[in-house]
């Protein structure tokens, strides 16, 4: 049977939609009761957490997991669908320890916050900077410098007059 | 008496040839305690001008994620978008994307293995790695026109065909290949000080392995056989006989002698391209799509039109990359741009372990475990 | 396997052979030593000096490893055998800054790394040279309109030879060091040891 249609039997209330994603089973999780399901996933063999993206759309975020099972060799897709102010949903770092780095890149990116995360920090972009660049209402107009502080750290400016020529 | 811990960086600027990379490590005397990796000093925002581009404008992109093999990303990107829009490639097009796969396989291979032995002391192997790499770029030149970044593999098949006098100087360069593994084999894989350095370093457990989300050669030195193109064959990998390389020992040595297999089941898919390859078209003929550019009709746009808009809907395709898994998921919503292009890419999520894995080793085994990994910095930042 | 046959025999040399004894004189240098000497009121034995200075630094300029991105695997392949980079004596590539007198920007340079670019340069000791290899750190490259790259180089160091390509190839490299030793010959740096005081 269908990974996602067991999901939605054994957790009815948590599920709001099966599909199919380009022949992968999809599942779209309420955002409550995602760490439940995801303890599941675990146990019914998906060890192998490809990749975790966040999409803005105008009104939404969306949160796409999709998963792999070496044992079983089949594919599943999680979806979670947030509301467009405070987006929040709870970190599966603790079962999957690559969620630990793709979490953090999504927070870093999309703006996405992950509830029970051990270290949510930026990772790609340095520490002080402004915004979220892959919102769809970042404004791309506004250059942002870095120089090096006192102890080494990155300060973020959009003042870059001690670093350029000209 | 009390001791401190010493906390040294290891800063982006270092002399090893991986990259912008930066570890915090904290140390104890000699033993590091415990590292921090803090990226993204070459973060150059791909996914976001993948928005502002169209489909076939972004595969020079791709290019630039894993420099050192490159037609994998362009490939895994075109495998996305062909299944998202539902193209057709004519087999002999396939049968020569298969061809470069393999050959950049095991330009990849030469450069880590080069690299590592670089970075433990010996200068000896990257010349010979990088010798037998311009034999391979000659016929990526030949083929395409440019050494590194090819931009080759577009949706709907390859840009061109092969040229007159392809195939023979590709078998003389396996021939060649052939007897130069032995020749590195001897060099490397029998030193005593080598295999002091590389056995027992770097050990993790295989379910560790796993839920640090480490896939590929590294991930198939720890006993684990999950080689995607024998899990969710694609292309014409069906058709062709090889074995995935696997190594029990979770050591550093396993991982590196994964790729010494690796290369020599490379030149065997090659030989077996080489016999089955298909005459017939390289391009195809679009199903669907905007009418193709105006213009003088060229090789390109007579039969496939660089503006195309594929239906609304999302995809997840993965391929089975030298570094590990390659994966693209594009959103489209029916526009000729997409809506949102994310890259899992192997040498990040592999890079998650290496915390876990230098746990009590001294500084020279970070250096020789962290170069089995095979990391790449433009994977990692993007 | 002989990967490119060239025949060198068919390649025409595109720099003129001096002809004239006005050429001649010009292509020793002497002349544009004489000016250089009218130029900064020294004498002449100083300008000579300052060729002698010059040829010695150009002969072997010592890089420092600043490789960013993809360019830098094409500098570990002019340096590598086939294509040698050697030849001009610059087989080392010095770890520490302030032992290197050229730096090659290979590579994008990202906002984030600019700062720490920037302090390699100051920490390396005169006299000193850049080199920018690669669309990326000429103008920002195929990234141009990214959020996080420095777009040139240029707009935090003084950069001597632009070297375009993406990557440029082994070929071009050489061509653009030959571009520099050109203009190191043409320069008189002893003014600045203070030999003509």
């Amino acid at each position: 049977m269908n990974p996602a249609e067991e999901i939605k039997q054994l957790f009815p209330d948590s599920v709001v939609s099966v599909g199919q994603q380009i022949k992968k089973p999809l599942a779209i999780i309420k955002k409550e009761g995602l760490l439940e399901v995801a303890q599941k996933v675990k146990e019914m063999g998906f060890d192998n957490l490809s990749v975790i993206t966040g999409i803005d759309y105008g009104d939404r975020f969306e949160v796409v997991y999709n998963f792999f099972s070496y044992v079983k060799k089949q594919n599943l897709v999680l979806k979670v669908v947030l509301g467009h102010e405070n987006p929040e949903v709870a970190s599966l770092a603790s079962i999957w320890k690559v969620a630990d780095w793709l979490e953090r890149e999504t927070y870093d990116l999309v703006g996405i916050k992950f509830r029970g995360h051990p270290n949510l920090k930026r990772i790609l972009l340095p520490e002080g900077w402004m915004g979220h660049p892959l919102r769809k209402d970042y404004d791309m107009n506004v250059d942002q410098f870095v120089t090096i502080g006192e102890d080494g750290e990155d300060i973020v400016s959009t003042d870059g007059s001690n670093l350029l020529r000209r | 008496m009390k001791t401190d811990e010493l906390l040294i960086n290891m800063g982006p600027v270092h002399p090893s040839t991986h990259g912008v990379l930066r570890f915090k490590l904290t140390m104890d005397g000699e033993i590091i305690r415990n590292c921090e990796i803090v990226m993204g000093y070459l973060h150059r925002g791909t996914e976001k001008l993948g928005e502002m581009k169209t489909y076939m404008q972004f595969v020079p992109y791709t290019d630039r994620l894993d420099y050192i093999s490159a037609f994998p990303n362009n490939y895994a990107y075109v495998k996305a978008v062909e299944e998202l829009a539902g193209i057709e490639v004519p087999l002999r097009a396939e049968y020569i994307r298969v061809l470069t796969l393999e050959l950049n396989r095991i330009v990849n291979h030469l450069v880590m293995i080069g690299s590592l032995l670089l970075d433990l002391g010996a200068s000896t192997m990257i010349m010979y790695g990088f010798r037998e790499r311009e034999n391979a770029l000659a016929l990526f030149d030949m083929l395409c026109g440019a050494r590194m970044t090819f931009n080759y593999i577009k949706p709907g098949g390859v840009r061109e065909d092969m040229p007159e006098g392809f195939i023979p100087k590709l078998n003389e360069f396996i021939n060649d290949m052939d007897m130069r593994i032995d020749d590195y084999e001897q060099l490397v894989s029998g030193n005593e000080i080598f295999m002091g350095r590389m056995k027992n370093i770097g050990v993790m457990s295989a379910q560790d392995a796993i839920n640090y989300g480490m896939t590929g050669p590294s991930l198939r030195g720890h006993g684990v056989n999950y080689d995607i193109r024998k899990m969710e064959p694609y292309s014409v990998y069906p058709d062709l006989d090889f074995k995935a390389c696997m190594r029990r020992e979770c050591d550093s040595f396993a991982r590196y002698m994964v790729r010494i297999d690796e290369m020599r089941e490379s030149l065997h898919i090659l030989k077996q391209v080489v016999d089955q390859m298909p005459q017939g078209k390289a391009e195809t003929h679009a199903k669907y799509g905007i009418a193709p550019m105006t213009g003088a009709p060229t090789a390109v746009s007579t039969y496939f039109p660089r503006i195309f808009t594929p239906p609304p809907g999302e995809v997840y395709s993965r391929i089975e990359a030298p570094k590990g898994e390659l994966g693209f998921y594009i959103v489209s919503d029916g526009t000729i741009k997409p809506y949102r292009i994310k890259i899992r890419s192997p040498s990040f999520c592999n890079l998650t372990a290496i915390p876990k894995m230098v746990e009590g080793l001294m500084i020279p085994d970070l250096i020789a475990a962290f170069g089995t990994i095979d990391v790449v910095l433009g994977d990692v930042d993007r | 396997m002989d990967p490119l046959t060239i025949d060198t025999t068919k390649i025409k040399i595109t720099r003129r052979q001096p002809v004239t004894a006005i050429d001649k004189l010009n292509d020793t240098g002497l002349i544009s030593t004489l000016l250089a000497a009218r130029e900064r009121e020294g004498l002449i034995l100083f300008s000579t000096i300052d060729q002698v200075f010059n040829w010695a630094r150009l002969s072997s300029l010592w890089p420092v490893t600043s490789g960013l991105a993809c360019c830098a695997i094409e500098m570990m392949a002019t340096s590598m055998a086939h294509h040698d980079i050697s030849r001009f004596g610059m087989e080392i590539f010095r770890a520490s800054p302030r032992q290197a007198d050229l730096m090659f920007v290979a590579g994008t340079v990202t906002k984030r790394m600019a700062p720490r670019v920037k302090k390699l340069y100051e920490m390396m000791p005169d006299p000193k040279w850049v080199i920018s290899v690669g669309s990326c750190a000429n103008t920002g490259g195929p990234y141009h309109e990214s959020y996080s790259v420095l777009k040139g180089v240029d707009l935090i160091l003084p950069v001597d030879v632009y070297i375009p390509g993406c990557p440029p190839r082994p070929e071009a490299w050489l061509y653009g060091i030959i571009q520099l030793r050109e203009k190191i010959k043409n320069r008189g740096y002893g003014a600045k040891w203070g030999l003509n005081k």
